[in-house]
């Protein structure tokens, strides 16, 4: 509880959340997955680890992110230019 | 929260279209009936009339749209709030429903741990369509203590 790096590793875990609501194999799969990862974790004390960790999930965000732009962007390509 | 601010949109610009559309119509209908009377003043009269009941609808729709709730949820009170967190707390799928009481301790004596106390809280985020910060979400252990804070953010009071 102590622990300064829990609102953050609480906020990493919201924001995945949200942002795995539109992933392609649906929420439900994607939150198993990301339950199991913060779960696999959750005795590390080190706060250098923990960091590391954080930084770790930023970056899956940031992928999501990716992952939803080139999604949209494809459906628009197919959209509008049907032949190519 | 994005459901109530298009509601409020909607409304805002129902309400002057509405009243524009109104005044359009008994011009409309002034201009009728002055050309109907300079063709013939026989029908003056009667077209004066059909002009006051025109307005006289059209008023009435206008006091009829104005009551309407546009789809918008009936108030909250303090028993539908505590009624609807419960109702999302017995569909989440960790929660034993009939272990589940108002005053029970989500890590006590649900057996929940922190990951699953901050699905709950978003659970509520998208039940009461506004979002809840998480130095706040913290602190929200029982459902009792999220009914309260709803209540206090949503100026419902006994």
């Amino acid at each position: 509880m102590a622990n300064p790096l829990r609102s953050e590793v609480v906020r990493l875990y919201k924001n995945l959340l949200y942002l795995g609501r539109e992933y392609p194999k649906g929420g439900d799969y994607f939150r198993d997955r990301l339950r199991a990862a913060f779960a696999k974790n959750k005795s590390v004390q080190d706060p250098e680890k923990i960091k590391e960790m954080i930084a770790r999930g930023e970056y899956v965000a940031r992928e999501l992110e990716a992952l939803y732009y080139l999604r949209k962007y494809r459906a628009m390509k197919q959209r509008y230019y049907k032949d190519s | 929260m994005a459901a109530r601010v298009l509601m409020q949109c909607v409304r805002s610009v129902a309400r002057p279209s509405l009243r524009l559309c109104s005044v359009n119509l008994t011009v409309r209908t002034a201009a009728v009936s002055n050309t109907v009377s300079h063709r013939s003043l026989c029908f003056s009269g009667d077209s004066r009339r059909t002009r006051w009941l025109e307005q006289s609808r059209v008023s009435a729709a206008n006091i009829d749209v104005s009551c309407r709730l546009y789809g918008d949820l009936p108030p909250l009170t303090f028993d539908t709030i505590r009624d609807r967190v419960l109702y999302v707390l017995k569909l989440y799928d960790k929660i034993n429903p009939e272990k589940l009481q108002a005053s029970s301790h989500f890590m006590k004596d649900l057996g929940l741990d922190s990951l699953d106390q901050v699905e709950i809280i978003m659970a509520m985020e998208d039940e009461f369509g506004f979002e809840i910060p998480d130095a706040e979400a913290e602190k929200l252990m029982t459902p009792e203590e999220i009914v309260q804070y709803i209540a206090d953010k949503k100026d419902v009071y006994e």
